[in-house]
């Protein structure tokens, strides 16, 4: 009886993992944001968007001190100019994003055609390119005044990532995604979920580890740290770079993957970009 | 005049051979070499089956970088020590990707 009474409490367990593992999208949103939702009880979820400031109360003076003269304001005008001046085909961006340049709220999205997921940052060169254009850097560079000016544009839109029922590849991506954010990597045999998920709140050395809800909403960033401008790749390489992992190409399947599950745990969000952190 | 000849012979003989000699031990085998290079290799082939899983540590590219240019000095010892540590933390990372093969959400996440 005792070993009927085990064998049947493993297959609960088990069949407990193999459900959450494969669960929904919105049953994964749920469950990720309801664990923020008791973990900081007092945060209203509207706060998220603005990462360990909505919990770290020192941080946040130091920040809404910075707000004040935003570092990234320069990055908005320089993106203005390259949104507005033409490239040396007489075309623009606007003629790549008719709704431009608020259209961060729509990224990252399933591009069906492609069978993969397009993110801000891919679309804008695939548009210069287009158009004759060198591509711009994923990381540093030119990329972050562009995507400043359309972060800016943009505030205010709720972030929703929509995963098509009707290209079963959507949700594989998804799922690849989901799988990256939990998997332990590096040396140091950390996951993204580990710092962002489980610990957030806790201190690491001097610094409090942020949430992972809303992690997407404000960029591109000025970081204090880099003395400059980043994207969301240039981020997540220096995560994984930091639990001893090789990260992977800014804008590759891993990390585009990696967004689009990321952020469609930030659904219903407000977009408030572009950031500044320390 | 005949003898002319042959010392001229011999003077080509010897540069001959003395040349010959001297080209076949600058290629003699180093076998301490050809051990480190079969080492590095050995961890780069680790290396590359940590990748084919998305396992790769971090430094293991610039150990094997570093290793390569210990054994162009010829500092075996140091060579030795970083192919095998690149080789070992590739081991690691290739265990650790295939270990987590299957997703297993965390029991903290409430469903």
């Amino acid at each position: 009886m005792k070993h009927l009474l085990k064998k049947i409490a493993m297959l609960a367990v088990a069949g407990g993992i193999a459900a959450s593992a494969q669960a929904s999208p919105e049953a994964d949103r749920e469950a990720f944001q309801n664990f923020y939702k008791n973990r900081f009880a007092s945060v209203p979820m509207e706060e998220y968007p603005n990462g360990v400031y909505s919990i770290d109360p020192v941080g946040r003076e130091n920040w809404e001190a910075i707000e004040e003269f935003p570092p990234y304001e320069t990055f908005i005008d320089d993106g203005q100019e390259m949104w507005e001046k033409p490239f040396a085909n007489g075309k623009t961006y606007k003629d790549c994003f008719a709704d431009g340049p608020a259209i961060a709220g729509i990224y990252p999205l399933w591009d069906k055609k492609n069978g993969m997921v397009m993110t801000l940052p891919l679309a804008l060169n695939k548009c210069r390119e287009a158009n004759g254009e060198k591509p711009l850097k994923y990381k540093k560079g030119a990329i972050n005044a562009i995507t400043s000016y359309i972060a800016f544009a943009s505030r205010g839109q709720k972030t929703n990532v929509i995963i098509p029922k009707d290209d079963p590849r959507a949700l594989e991506a998804y799922e690849k995604g989901k799988k990256f954010y939990y998997t332990r990597r590096g040396q140091l045999n950390f996951s993204c979920a580990n710092c962002h998920l489980q610990n957030a709140g806790m201190k690491i050395r001097s610094e409090v580890l942020g949430p992972a809800l809303g992690h997407t909403t404000h960029f591109p960033i000025y970081r204090s740290k880099w003395g400059g401008m980043g994207t969301l790749h240039r981020r997540v390489t220096g995560c994984n770079k930091q639990v001893r992992a090789k990260p992977f190409k800014a804008q590759g399947e891993q990390y585009r993957n990696l967004e689009y599950f990321l952020t469609y745990m930030s659904n219903g969000l407000e977009l408030n970009g572009p950031g500044a952190r320390k | 005049m005949q003898n002319k000849m042959i010392g001229y012979v011999m003077i080509l003989a010897v540069l001959l051979f003395g040349g010959l000699s001297t080209a076949q031990a600058a290629k003699a085998p180093n076998p301490e070499a050809a051990k480190v290079e079969r080492m590095i290799a050995d961890a780069d082939k680790a290396r590359k089956r940590a990748a084919s899983v998305e396992g790769e540590w971090r430094d293991v590219g610039k150990m094997l970088k570093k290793a390569k240019a210990a054994l162009a000095k010829g500092d075996y010892k140091t060579a030795k020590k970083l192919a095998a540590k690149a080789k070992s933390q590739s081991e690691m990372g290739y265990i650790q990707a295939v270990a987590q093969k299957d997703l297993k959400m965390p029991s903290y996440l409430k469903y």
